[in-house]
């Protein structure tokens, strides 16, 4: 489309040219080029310049009568844009017009000069006066005679003020409206007049028919009447289509060019304004038709190129058109389905179709080109004569330059030969491949994005050709190998093998002999035979590799193993040859997904799934080729994955310098066997047994067929139950065999088997009883027990594992790499004389973790065995696995042999052995008026009482075996926890009663109780009160021995702290412990007033059934301070047993709270008569023990 | 033309083809008998599809082909439609048929075995032998329909049911 | 004049293509059977755009070439079969009755119990009858 020149490409614009005034112009023609429609402007700066837009007397030369030399003159179209204007502005200063009488005749002569040239033409005229400022006075005189002059309707005189802002816009828009106006009227009389030629039939020249509709149509486009100019297009695209046959006035080549460039010119009119319009079917349709007219006028064979160039440029300029208004037209889409019973198709609609045949008419050209060429070359030399042949003034001709003597140029006429001559040497400049390759490239481009992959796939593979024969071989094989995949894909075979004998090309260009190799082998494996429906292929169109014929993949397939065979350092000779093979051997790789599998595909099959260790099984290793030729192959290894496994096979026919120099590589198993010949389609099956002696996974990973001395192709070993069809030969319909006889086999079996444990010859006991205490040493008994053969350098790893899977260390105390840390430690490992101590020393013991242990296992004979003791301290109630592994050689001599390993696991639960619990009692009979516990047991009565300072508190310590197994409590005491300042003494109330009588045996759910006096002496919110210390051990039922050697475990509590505070008033009541019926006893209430101040006690006495009192009842007292206030009772008990004493409740008036003695420390036993024991050691009974009746 | 085929000859045939798989090619494995015979009725099916379809418009969803199998199809092998058809509108189709022709001929008879066993001991191995060899006769059927569903471009899986005979429901479910 | 048909299976590989031209293009019959298929996939996944043709196995004309016309028709079990023609006026009631005798044979052909599904039509018995359907296009015969 770019090589069409301006005029047109776009539709053609109004035209008004300005004279005079030179200083307007740039501001006027901007305006108007803004306007809606836009209008050109021929500025002309002064009236000398007018006479450009004068008809050439030629002109009126031309006639109906006369048989014009062309159809259409080619400046016809440039002149009307941009030479002759459909109106003529003059514009006169203001002042001219109303000066002095020079300065009028002057513009009168302007004016008339004007008329004179613009008249023959029709021109319109306008004359507008420019006025400069508003002091500028009209003379309306001169106005009218200024109009008189100009002969133009007053409305075509108009005033343009300049010196206002909104003057001047509004006599722009005037003017702007006036030209549109003129514009129209201009252009529509000059196609009245032109249509009534038509019409009248004026014309003998079917020449002037077409330019006439022409004209008409380029006059309507002017005026935007896009419906008219089509009509008029087509009729002259009609008309020019009759001509053909008609017309005599050219010699015939030059005649035919000339009509085709104008249907060119026409059709492009056309189909760009069908566009336009948003009529895309239209123009399919049109273009369609376009090229049916046209196609078969192809011409003289000399120049038929040029037919194919025209052609070629009708499918690109479509094309382009076609990519513009698809991205400028909404809906576009959508205008297709409505096409489709036009009988027109998806393609159609798209440009990459019209790129597509674009660049197959180009190579139609080039073809055609190069015939015309070689004719011409062969008959004579191209002259320099083209050199002066130049376009003619009329469209699609062509003459020659003459230059007479007289320095006069004219035009000469070609005949048809120097035109043949002239053509053929400009075709000759114009390099086609880059321009198909552009062409097919866009195609390719937008056949990809529509996911027409194998459109696209087509042109690329054309594409590929044309840079192949243009010698860009990277390129070429680029483009090839882009799409040869889609082929391999969908099996075109013929498709494929054509592409393959491309990329073979390329690769020999290249000198890779690996690709050559790979191609080589590929095409010579594909699937083609002589027969099917192919025979009509010929020579000519498959490019390098020739038709595909079974004869021809023997020639590939000769011609490659040829190559390989003869060894390196040789270099192929001739033809461009440069295939070489490098000094090291080449080396072909096969994969599940290679295009290969055809030349060379490996079925492995075990004939079992499971298999112990060191007995051999059977494998059965099967190979296919498709190649045509059968392969003798050398050699073939056959790798696994434990590659002690790996064994080679030798052809016994080839000579046994190849089993050297394979068995120089170190110890391998080889087997021979007589042939190793693969033939076409054809398993060749080789069972063989593998011997593993490592447990887990066997899998035979690859094998590797050596033919010759320096080739090897690696083929992946491919499971039968899993294997996938051989791609493009699964289409066939040719004889299929199992890979393995067996069908079963054949459906099921596995390149893999799995290797079992070897029989455990050693056992691993771990004898672990019951769960493990938290604070324990407990010792789990680990033995060794060779059963069949002797154990070296034996090792044994011991892991713990938290079994929750949390970490054995609480993150929170991590820092502090205290033994505490750990909740759960392996403390050591004995030996098992007991000999503890030996332990660091010993070098046994390699390593100990908190978690992980190492130890090494002495050599045992076969039945010997050896055993050792795992101590592991819990820290806290935690769940463990144990695992201990024991690794070791089976035979000493070998150090490097096969370690075996056993693994043994236990979980061991860790408990709590002892809860120890506690709880404060205040003083039997002594009650301390504490003022948070009033307050306290409203608020919760969760928190801890307060003790009362200097007051003994009673403290009751309590272990409960919570463990399954019975304890020894060895002794339980109370420790400060920092012996310096002691907050509150703390002593045990009686002397080691437990460690008197020996160890206390607590059964499991048992309880044991402690009782202690604590005296806070400091009054503080927190008070230490101490660590209980337990010493205890477990109660081993065997006695004595075990009993002495389980060593004793200290298990520390921490009393929590609790409140102290000072009471301000202590009531004690004082009676004797137990009373005899009838005698009488004294009663004391003691107030005891801790304060500096004087205290109001409020109290009364309820009398109890079983006494007789004497003494106050109800009364207020005052307590002095820091004094002590008693109340005295004289009581005589009137009933034995258990009985009530009288109730006294006091009331502390200050603190507004009352005493109540619990029942307990009112209850006193009366005995009948007078026992006949000593009780005077119970005389201060009331301030020391209480022991719990339970 | 006429299209008609003896049913006995067909029913011999079936029991030829059953007991060669069976007791014959693969006499100890089962399970390969059940996959050939599973073969043989997929290409039977296969070629069936391609002759029955072919003055049809093509089938939009799995529903319309499904359905093809039970009307058309089934009425050009057997003379009767499918009697139920059933979906979960997930992919699994149950097509009942409740005179299943290939069944209807087959003794379940334990006394025709003839095989000599005890009475009481062998009541129940007979019923299982006699249902194993019904279901044998099934993968043919089985393979029809697969190579039949495979080829209309909805591979699946069959599988068959013949808990109360002689209705027959066979399973599809489609492989997504 | 009918210059190739083609069978095209349901993986888009081709089961049997002949041309019957006499002029050396047959490869590139090949070509312009293969690129068809890309106006059939069109065709099946936008059946919008098909149309008053929905779901009908006969697809009409696919695409045109510089000089062929390409027609195709898929069956129910996604098998294709291309038609490549010079004619510039087909009837389209020939080419559907065309494909309709093509089809026909293709049954014939891949009911053999010797073919396998899914692999090239070899039969010689096919190739004939392939041959005369091709022969007697556009005579107006009724079989």
């Amino acid at each position: 489309m770019e090589e069409y020149p301006e005029e047109l490409r776009t539709p053609p614009v109004g035209l008004i040219s300005l004279v005079g005034c030179p200083e307007l112009h740039q501001m006027i023609s901007t305006h108007l080029h803004s306007e809606k429609p836009p209008v050109n402007t021929l500025a002309l700066p002064d009236f000398s310049k007018i006479s450009i837009m004068a008809k050439t007397p030629k002109d009126t030369g031309a006639s109906g009568n006369t048989q014009p030399a062309g159809i259409l003159k080619r400046d016809w179209l440039l002149k009307h844009r941009t030479k002759m204007p459909a109106v003529a502005t003059a514009l006169i200063p203001a002042d001219h017009v109303s000066g002095d009488p020079a300065q009028w005749n002057q513009l009168c002569t302007h004016l008339d000069q004007l008329k004179a040239v613009i008249s023959p033409r029709n021109i319109k005229l306008v004359v507008v006066v420019v006025q400069a400022s508003s002091r500028d006075d009209f003379n309306e005189d001169r106005m009218i005679a200024l109009r008189k002059r100009a002969e133009v309707d007053f409305k075509y005189i108009i005033t343009f003020s300049l010196n206002v802002e909104s003057d001047l816009k509004q006599s722009l828009n005037r003017l702007g409206i006036l030209f549109a106006e003129l514009i129209n009227v201009y252009y529509r009389d000059e196609g009245h007049r032109i249509k009534t030629c038509i019409e009248k039939k004026t014309y003998n020249y079917v020449e002037l028919c077409i330019r006439y509709c022409f004209k008409v149509a380029v006059y309507a486009e002017f005026r935007r009447d896009w419906v008219e100019a089509l009509k008029f297009y087509e009729d002259s695209y009609h008309a020019l289509r009759e001509m053909i046959a008609t017309s005599t006035r050219l010699p015939a080549r030059q005649r035919l060019v000339e009509i085709k460039t104008l249907a060119e010119q026409l059709h492009f009119k056309i189909s760009t304004l069908l566009l336009h319009g948003g009529k895309i079917i239209e123009a399919v349709l049109w273009f369609r038709q376009h090229c049916a007219s046209y196609r078969k006028l192809i011409g003289a064979a000399e120049v038929n190129f040029l037919h194919w160039e025209w052609m070629s440029r009708q499918f690109l300029v479509f094309a382009e058109l076609l990519e513009t208004s698809s991205r400028t037209v909404p809906g576009f889409p959508s205008l297709i389905s409505l096409a489709m019973d036009k009988s027109l198709t998806e393609w159609e609609f798209q440009p990459a179709y019209y790129y597509q045949l674009a660049s197959h008419y180009l190579k139609e050209k080039r073809s055609c080109l190069d015939l015309s060429l070689s004719m011409l070359e062969a008959s004579y030399e191209i002259d320099g004569s083209a050199e002066s042949v130049m376009p003619s003034i009329y469209v699609g001709q062509f003459a020659r330059l003459l230059e007479k003597s007289d320095g006069v140029i004219s035009m000469q006429l070609l005949t048809d030969e120097e035109f043949i001559h002239y053509a053929v040497a400009e075709g000759k400049r114009f390099q086609d491949s880059f321009e198909i390759i552009a062409l097919l490239k866009k195609a390719f481009d937008i056949y990809s994005s529509l996911k027409a992959t194998r459109m696209a796939s087509h042109c690329g593979f054309h594409m590929a050709k044309e840079y192949f024969y243009t010698g860009e071989t990277s390129k070429a094989k680029e483009s090839f190998e882009s799409v040869v995949h889609l082929y391999r894909h969908e099996g075109w075979v013929t498709l494929l093998w054509e592409i393959l004998g491309y990329l073979r090309e390329c690769s020999r260009r290249d000198g890779s002999l690996k690709e050559f190799m790979e191609y080589s082998l590929e095409m010579a494996a594909l699937p083609v035979s002589s027969n099917a429906g192919i025979h009509s292929f010929s020579h000519r169109e498959f490019g390098p590799a020739g038709p595909p014929s079974f004869h021809q993949r023997e020639v590939i397939h000769k011609e490659a193993l040829g190559l390989v065979s003869r060894g390196p350092g040789f270099t192929s000779n001739g033809d461009g040859n440069n295939l070489h093979l490098a000094e090291s051997s080449l080396h072909l790789e096969i994969d599940l997904v290679s295009p290969l599998r055809v030349a060379l595909l490996a079925s492995v099959a075990f004939h079992e799934q499971l298999v112990k260790p060191g007995i051999p099984t059977l494998i059965t290793v099967s190979l296919m080729s498709q190649l045509p030729v059968a392969v003798e192959i050398d050699a073939l290894e056959v790798q696994f994955n434990q590659s002690e496994c790996n064994f080679t096979i030798l052809n016994a026919q080839k000579s046994p310098s190849i089993a050297t120099s394979v068995n120089q590589q170190g110890y391998c198993r080889e087997e021979i066997v007589p042939s190793l010949a693969l033939i076409t389609n054809k398993w060749l099956r080789l069972t063989y047994d593998v011997k593993s002696d490592r447990s887990g996974k066997l899998e035979c990973v690859s094998i590797i067929a050596r033919i010759g001395s320096h080739f090897t192709i690696c083929c992946r070993a491919e499971s039968p139950a899993s294997m996938g069809d051989v791609p493009l030969w699964k289409f066939e319909e040719h004889g299929e065999s199992l890979p393995i006889k067996d069908p079963p086999l054949s459906l099921s079996g596995q390149k893999a088997i799995q290797v079992e444990e070897p029989d455990l010859l050693v056992d691993v006991n771990l004898a672990a009883s019951g769960p493990a205490l938290v604070g324990e040493n407990f010792v789990v008994p680990v033995t060794i027990v060779s059963k069949g053969h002797a154990v070296d350098f034996g090792e044994l790893k011991i892991n713990l594992v938290d079994s929750r899977g949390g970490g054995l260390v609480s993150p929170r105390e991590y820092e502090s790499f205290s033994t505490e840390s750990h909740h759960v430690e392996l403390i050591g490992i004995s030996e098992p004389d007991g000999d503890d101590k030996s332990q660091v020393g010993s070098g046994n013991i390699r390593k100990i973790q908190h978690s992980f242990g190492l130890v090494s296992v002495p050599y045992l004979d076969n039945g010997g065995s050896w055993s050792c003791r795992i101590e592991i301290k819990w820290h806290r109630p935690k769940p463990i696995m144990l695992f201990v592994s024991l690794g070791y050689s089976p035979c000493s001599d070998d150090a490097n042999a096969q370690k075996i390993h056993v693994h043994k696991s236990l979980q061991i639960e860790g408990k709590t052995p002892i809860i120890v619990s506690h709880r404060t009692m205040l003083p039997f009979r002594c009650d301390p008026l504490l003022l948070s516990r009033i307050k306290l047991a409203a608020a919760d009565s969760d928190r801890p009482a307060p003790l009362p300072l200097n007051e003994a508190s009673i403290l009751i310590v309590s272990a409960e075996n919570c463990s399954e197994v019975p304890l020894r409590l060895i002794s339980m005491s109370i420790e400060h926890d920092d012996a310096s300042e002691s907050s509150c003494t703390v002593c045990s109330a009686n002397d080691d009663l437990v460690d008197s009588v020996g160890p206390a045996l607590l059964m499991p759910g048992k309880e044991y109780r402690k009782v202690f006096s604590a005296v806070p002496i400091e009054r503080s919110q927190k008070v230490k009160m101490g660590t209980v210390c337990l010493r205890w051990k477990r109660d081993s039922e065997s006695h004595e021995q075990s009993y002495s050697s389980s060593p004793e475990i200290l298990t520390r509590h921490r009393l929590p702290e609790t409140d102290v505070e000072l009471s301000p008033l202590v009531v004690c009541l004082e009676c004797p412990p137990c009373a005899v019926l009838g005698d009488p006893f004294t009663y004391f209430v003691k107030i005891r007033n801790e304060t500096e101040l004087l205290q109001e006690i409020k109290f009364s006495l309820i009398d109890s059934y079983s006494f007789v009192s004497s003494g106050p009842h109800d009364d207020t007292t005052f307590v002095l301070p820091k004094s002590e206030h008693i109340l005295s009772y004289k009581l005589v008990p009137l009933a034995s047993g258990m009985q009530q004493l009288p109730r006294v409740v006091a009331t502390a008036v200050r603190y507004s709270a009352g005493f109540e003695p619990s029942t307990s420390a009112l209850t006193i036993f009366v005995f009948p008569s007078k026992p006949a024991f000593e009780m005077g050691k119970s005389e201060n009974g009331s301030e020391s023990v209480f022991l719990a009746a339970e | 033309m006429g299209r008609e085929v003896s049913e006995s000859c067909v029913d011999n045939l079936l029991i030829e083809m059953v007991s060669s798989y069976c007791d014959r090619f693969y006499a100890n494995k089962p399970e390969l008998a059940a996959r050939r015979i599973e073969a043989i009725g997929y290409q039977v099916g296969h070629q069936l599809s391609e002759r029955y379809t072919m003055e049809r418009p093509r089938f939009s969803d799995h529903l319309e082909a499904i359905k093809f199998i039970c009307k058309d199809f089934w009425s050009e092998i057997f003379k009767k439609q499918i009697d139920n058809l059933k979906t979960n509108h997930r992919g699994t189709f149950v097509l009942q048929d409740n005179q299943f022709r290939w069944l209807m001929h087959m003794s379940i008879d334990p006394s025709s075995d003839g095989s000599g066993l005890s009475h009481d001991a062998s009541g129940a191995l007979v019923d299982n032998k006699a249902a194993q060899a019904a279901s044998m006769r099934l993968y043919f059927p089985c393979g029809i329909i697969r190579g039949a569903l495979t080829n209309l471009g909805i591979p699946c899986a069959v599988s068959a049911d013949i808990s109360n005979l002689p209705a027959c429901s066979f399973v599809v479910r489609i492989k997504v | 004049m009918i210059v190739c048909v083609a069978v095209v299976g349901q993986q888009n590989n081709p089961l049997y293509i002949q041309s019957f031209t006499e002029a050396d293009d047959a490869l590139k019959l090949h070509h312009i059977v293969h690129c068809s298929l890309d106006v059939v996939d069109e065709r099946v996944n936008n059946p919008k755009k098909s149309g008053p043709m929905l779901n009908e196995t006969f697809l009409g004309l696919l695409y045109p070439t510089e000089n062929y016309k390409v027609y195709g028709f898929l069956t129910n079990t996604k098998v294709k079969f291309i038609l490549v023609t010079t004619d510039l006026d087909v009837r389209d009631a020939d080419v559907r009755n065309f494909f309709r005798k093509f089809h026909a044979a293709y049954v014939d052909a891949v009911s053999n119990p010797f073919h396998v599904p899914g692999k090239k039509i070899t039969s010689k018995t096919f190739a004939e009858r392939v041959s005369n359907i091709v022969k007697s296009f556009g005579m107006g015969s009724t079989g």
